[in-house]
């Protein structure tokens, strides 16, 4: 009996932490006393990442290793990708990782240490991309993930600037005969778990006042064999995603129609892990920098002849002697990176034009907004200076 | 002992030999003592060093450790379930707590029946039965079950299944395809009905008591079954008829079902992965236990002339479920936590569930500490069941 | 006797067997045509039906992963080697038996033995067979080749090693020297490359070793602490299996591939593969402690106490009375929990991502040329065929090695 009633306290025991856990949220002003459960329900019902928000920026602590450093020591930058979207990541059967994203990271990698084929292509699941960014498991996430508000704040993870601004998309099979959005009633939309384009779906149904059914799953192959078993009426996500699997739908692609309606903002960028100010600005402007130069008008085919350039920003830009104040010298803006790094990415990796149009254009995405602030687009660097 | 003393060693009183002390690093009593506060301290030690690892990552990135996350809204839907995105975070762990229980209970029961039916089987003097069952049990046994799993979802539901145009129509009481299985269902409150189930439960075991002790005072055969089956069936139909419950029937209405309770195919594929794999298991536990059932029992039930059929159900399955609880309250326990898979064909069960807030944002170290909780709980209370079932059912010997 | 004998003694048995009574006729005749049923859909799934390109072409990535090409050949002498260390092993143990009188010492011809063992190793041998019929390359069909040689070489030398008369100094150095074949086969190829290259059938079969062999001390460890006479021993012990077989594997392995970075400083963190060990490790020592606690359990209180009235300490009484027998006992439960480990290690694939056998088959029907085309139905059978048999082989040579040494038997 003994065993019995230990066993049995185990499970009360834990019901009733898990029941003290519960109820401290719930004290809010009913409450007079100053029981012990009102005292903490201040302190815990503003969202925890409120507070720290704002401080961030300067919050850097004196004396703390930042990962820029580990980085640099162990000489490899560990990339958060996945394997199998075309245009953007995709493992081919030789083990490298082709894609506008994989490009990127390459492009980071170049930046920090010189060499664009020091990197670790880390495959991640959606469902884990953040808890690996957060654990440090990978030291940045460039994995077409939608920079939103709440994963600045509670999910640990501070969002570099975008590389494609995109919107959320419906995709259906042209046989269904549905040509609009509002087509759509009654209903299954299939979406990828753990993404914002499940939010997003159910907030569009609801404001369209259409009756869908969303259904997520947790990797797009199972999405498709969903679709061509005909579970799914509609596949929503990334409008630049839905582009690429339809490219490489079993059918073709003149069996999918993406529906001309799109919703929900979705800009694509690079994460990297919250209380890291050194890395975040190091990996930032390694981004910024194939912005640049495609602004500058440099690529990887002619980055060679600015060797003796006579433009003082585009001298400071690629590292080159710059006639300053105090004579000749080379800029450093003290990032942390090599005075070099816009050229190594550069000639090793390319500017942002040359990225998109290898892997982008041919599975028919335009620049759209994704072109420079110069042509009517939102791609914009800071000076360099 | 006082022949054995050395004559020289009779001036010596006996306690001065006799009180030694031993030395304390030999004292069995406190090495005893260091042993388990150095085990204890390197357990402690481990922990506050764990713990301290997480609480300075986590502060790191400023990534909350408590559980107001629980507050949070879901962002995702629960098909069928009525879990809107909006609704917390709380209230998806609840359904995803609920929809663990319903596939538990359901697979246990079809397990248990397929594992009893099978298991018989195999002792069959049919050969063709007895050697498919061998072969069911042999195969099944030895593959795991993530691959059926796996297997139910994307060669039976996604495969077998029709598409909802050409849906599977059962004379109007189910229809089939691959996004659900529509059965009819009441309209109403849930927990009246259960209340009612409950009233009609206590009714049909009064009415069992009743026939018993006629029975025993009259000597007519009490066909309690009969009678108790019977109470039930009245004072639930009362009951159904007075508090207004309807039954609404499934239609095919475009590419929905309407009306009815539509079933989740993922539901069926780990369903029918769970319900095969374990039967299987149990089967070789019930044909185990038949055999250990002494075999003078089987050849008394034969010379009192019983069917084969009463020789089973009064004799032999009887005797044998006694020695088989343990172990197939262990294949229900393990069944349970089976159902875990479910998140790999996104059956929301529990797992699912908390992957899901983990990947919304909610803090990953406490929404999976609680998933383990609830698990926990959930296996301590089926165990305390099956060990009370185990000592109900035990001899009780002199 | 007669042709007429013969025949009725078939009608005999099928009356006997499938007719017995009208019930057992209507029985035979309905599950007599679901067996046909079902054994035409079998094989017309498996020879005319059945698209099996998709594995003749990935049986590579299928059984190995994506292993470089560069250090196959490591791979190759690491198979070699483990068979005709299995072969030496053999014949050592049996040479052993003879010299400890637990085996007759008769010459048995040869042709008896050779039938023994292909009465044993038949399956395995038929399922390598199809493997290396499915593969498109020479390689493998010679590495078999070798493998065989190698095991029967080994087999042949491995008497004169257990001949002679070994006092404790040469067992310890004849079984660290067994012992230290493994791990060094184990480094050879580890350092070439490393475990996160390591994939397909290969790495569930090096998950469910190294966790088998890590789990055993560990197991008896906790069964004797939560028998222990000293209470917080008892209670540490106790609270660790209760918690541990309170949660499913799955929701463990979730957790150390999300938290474990969490509690572990990064420096230290594990690569995902020895992860999934360490979780299966601590896991099966939870459920090894309960079954050596059963077994324990069994052991007659007498010998216990005859161990101690001949003055052996409780370390001795522990290591040459109790446990042999305790252990002896619980062969097939144990034997059932390391299947399951073994079944247990796909779930690594769902839950890490590990590139194992489950992965690999669902992955390959993602490629190019095979997605879209419900070749899911044809990569798991095969994969379950390969579950299958390595399982099933296990159980059988359990049987075996319970029968010989008499579990269940006083």
């Amino acid at each position: 009996m003994r065993q019995t009633t230990r066993r049995a306290l185990v499970p009360l025991v834990a019901l009733a932490l898990l029941g003290a856990a519960c109820t401290t949220d719930d004290n809010d002003t009913t409450d007079g006393d100053t029981s012990p459960a009102d005292t903490d329900a201040p302190e815990e019902t503003t969202a925890p990442g409120e507070t720290t928000a704002p401080d961030d920026t300067v919050e850097v602590v004196q004396g703390a290793e930042s990962t820029l450093d580990a980085v640099i020591a162990a000489d490899v930058v560990r990339c958060g990708t996945r394997d199998a979207l075309p245009g953007f990541a995709v493992l081919t059967p030789e083990g490298d990782h082709v894609g506008f994203d994989s490009d990127f990271c390459r492009v980071i990698a170049a930046a920090v240490l010189g060499d664009a084929e020091k990197v670790e292509m880390v495959d991640l699941k959606t469902t884990d991309r953040f808890t690996a960014l957060q654990s440090g498991e990978v030291d940045v996430l460039v994995r077409n993930t939608t920079w939103t508000a709440s994963r600045d704040g509670g999910e640990g993870a501070t969002f570099l600037t975008p590389t494609f601004y995109d919107s959320q998309g419906i995709m259906v099979g042209t046989d269904s005969g549905f040509t609009t959005i509002t087509d759509l009633s009654g209903v299954i939309v299939c979406v990828a778990q753990g993404s914002t384009t499940e939010g997003n779906a159910a907030d569009e149904a609801t404001r369209l006042g259409l009756d869908w059914e969303v259904r997520a799953f947790e990797s797009v192959e199972l999405i498709q064999e969903a679709f061509i078993a005909g579970q799914c009426d509609a596949w929503s996500s990334d409008r630049s995603q839905l582009v690429s699997l339809r490219s490489e739908f079993p059918d073709g692609p003149e069996a999918l129609t993406i529906l001309p309606e799109v919703f929900a903002k979705a800009p694509l960028a690079p994460a990297v892990a919250d209380g890291d100010t050194r890395w975040a600005q190091a990996v930032n402007w390694a981004v910024l920098a194939t912005i640049q130069a495609e602004e500058f008008g440099i690529d990887s085919t002619n980055v060679d002849t600015f060797g003796d350039t006579a433009d003082i920003s585009i001298q400071r830009f690629l590292g080159l002697e710059a006639d300053g104040d105090g004579g000749p010298a080379v800029f450093d803006p003290g990032l942390g990176l090599p005075t070099d790094f816009a050229f190594q990415v550069i000639s090793q990796v390319g500017n942002y034009g040359e990225i998109f149009n290898e892997h982008l254009t041919l599975l028919g995405l335009e620049r759209g907004l994704n072109s420079l602030w110069t042509d009517g687009g939102l791609l914009y660097s800071p000076p360099y200076r | 002992m006082d022949r054995r003393r050395p004559a020289l060693l009779a001036a010596v009183p006996l306690t001065a030999v006799l009180s030694t002390r031993v030395p304390l690093w030999r004292d069995v009593r406190v090495l005893k003592w260091v042993l388990q506060l150095v085990v204890v301290g390197l357990v402690v030690a481990l922990v506050i060093w764990l713990y301290g690892n997480y609480v300075e990552n986590t502060a790191e990135q400023n990534i909350p450790t408590d559980f107001g996350f629980l507050d949070n809204p879901a962002n995702f839907q629960i098909t069928g379930n009525e879990l809107g995105a909006n609704q917390p975070v709380r209230d998806a762990l609840y359904q995803g707590l609920l929809n663990t229980l319903r596939i538990s209970v359901a697979g246990i029961v079809a397990a248990t029946i397929l594992g009893t039916l099978v298991g018989i089987a195999r002792l069959s003097s049919n050969w063709i039965v007895s050697k498919l069952a061998t072969v069911y049990v042999e195969a099944v046994r030895n593959i795991p079950l993530a691959l059926f799993v796996i297997a139910g979802l994307l060669v039976v539901v996604l495969g077998v299944f029709p598409t909802i145009q050409e849906a599977w129509n059962l004379a109007g009481l189910a229809i089939i395809s691959n996004r659900g299985v529509a059965v009819p269902w009441f309209v109403g409150a849930g927990f009246g009905l259960l209340a009612i189930g409950a009233v009609a439960a206590v009714t049909a075991w009064l009415a069992a008591r009743w026939r018993s002790s006629v029975s025993d005072r009259t000597g007519v055969p009490p066909r309690s079954g009969l009678w108790a089956s019977g109470a039930f069936l009245v004072v639930f139909v009362i009951g159904w008829v007075a508090f207004g419950y309807e039954w609404t029937l499934p239609e095919l209405d475009g590419r929905q079902t309407v009306g009815g309770i539509r079933i989740d195919p993922s539901f069926f594929a780990l369903f029918f992965a769970l319900v095969i794999y374990t039967a299987s298991h149990i089967a070789e536990i019930v044909r185990g236990s038949i055999q250990a059932v002494p075999r003078g029992q089987g050849e008394a039930a034969d010379a009192v002339a019983l069917s084969g059929f009463q020789r089973m159900w009064y004799v032999i399955l009887p005797q044998a479920f006694r020695i088989g609880i343990p172990p197939i309250g262990n294949q229900h326990l393990n069944l349970i936590k089976n159902s875990s898979l479910g998140a790999a064909i996104g059956y929301y069960d529990l797992t699912l569930v908390a992957q899901t807030t983990v990947g919304n944002g909610s803090p990953a170290v406490p929404v999976f500490a609680l998933t383990m909780v609830l698990y926990i709980c959930i296996s301590l209370v089926t165990s305390l069941i099956v060990n009370y079932a185990n000592r109900r059912s035990a001899l009780v010997e002199r | 006797m007669s042709a007429t004998a013969h025949r009725s003694g078939a009608l005999v048995w099928a009356r006997r067997n499938l007719f017995r009574s009208p019930v057992d006729g209507v029985l035979s005749i309905l599950f007599g045509a679901l067996s046909l049923w079902l054994v035409y859909k079998t094989l017309s799934f498996v020879f005319v039906t059945g698209r099996w390109d998709v594995i003749r072409v990935n049986l590579r990535l299928m059984m190995i992963g994506r292993f470089p090409d560069a250090h196959v050949l490591r791979l190759a002498i690491t198979v070699v080697v483990l068979a005709a260390w299995g072969g030496f092993l053999a014949g050592f143990i049996r040479a052993r038996q003879i010299r400890s009188g637990h085996a007759s010492d008769e010459r048995v011809p040869l042709v008896a033995r050779l039938g023994d063992v292909a009465a044993r190793l038949w399956l395995p041998a038929v399922v390598v067979l199809l493997l290396l019929l499915l593969s498109s390359t020479a390689g493998p069909w010679i590495i078999v080749g070798i493998a065989i040689v190698a095991a029967i070489i080994g087999r042949l030398v491995g008497p004169f090693a257990g001949r002679p008369k070994l006092g404790p100094v040469g067992s310890g150095v004849v079984v660290a020297g067994l012992g230290a074949v493994p791990v060094a086969l184990y480094f050879y190829v580890v350092t070439a490359v490393g475990f996160d290259d390591w994939g397909g059938f290969m790495l569930n079969l090096f998950l469910a070793v190294c966790s088998i062999v890590l789990c055993f001390p560990l197991g008896i460890l906790l069964a004797l602490g939560r028998r222990s006479t000293l209470p917080l021993v008892r209670v540490v012990c106790t609270t660790y299996i209760e918690l541990v077989r309170g949660a499913p594997l799955f929701v463990l392995l979730l957790l150390a591939n999300v938290a474990l970075g969490f509690f572990v400083p990064n420096s230290l963190a594990p690569s995902t593969s020895t992860r999934a060990i360490i979780v299966f490790t601590l896991f099966t020592a939870a459920y090894m402690a309960e079954i050596v606690r059963g077994g324990l359990q069994s052991v007659p209180r007498g010998q216990i106490e005859a161990a101690k009235a001949v003055g052996l300490s409780p370390v001795r009484q522990m290591g040459y009375i109790v446990l042999p027998q305790a252990l002896r006992n619980v062969i097939p439960a144990q034997n059932g929990q390391l299947i399951s480990l073994f079944k247990d290690t796909t779930l690594a694939g769902i839950a890490m991502g590990l590139f194992e056998l489950l992965n690999v088959a669902g992955a390959i029907t993602a490629q190019p040329d095979f997605r879209g085309q419900g070749l899911i139905g044809e990569t798991i059978t095969f994969a379950a065929l390969l579950f299958w048999t390595v399982a099933f082989t296990m159980s059988r040579e359990s049987q075996r090695l319970e029968k010989r040494l008499g579990v269940g038997v006083r």
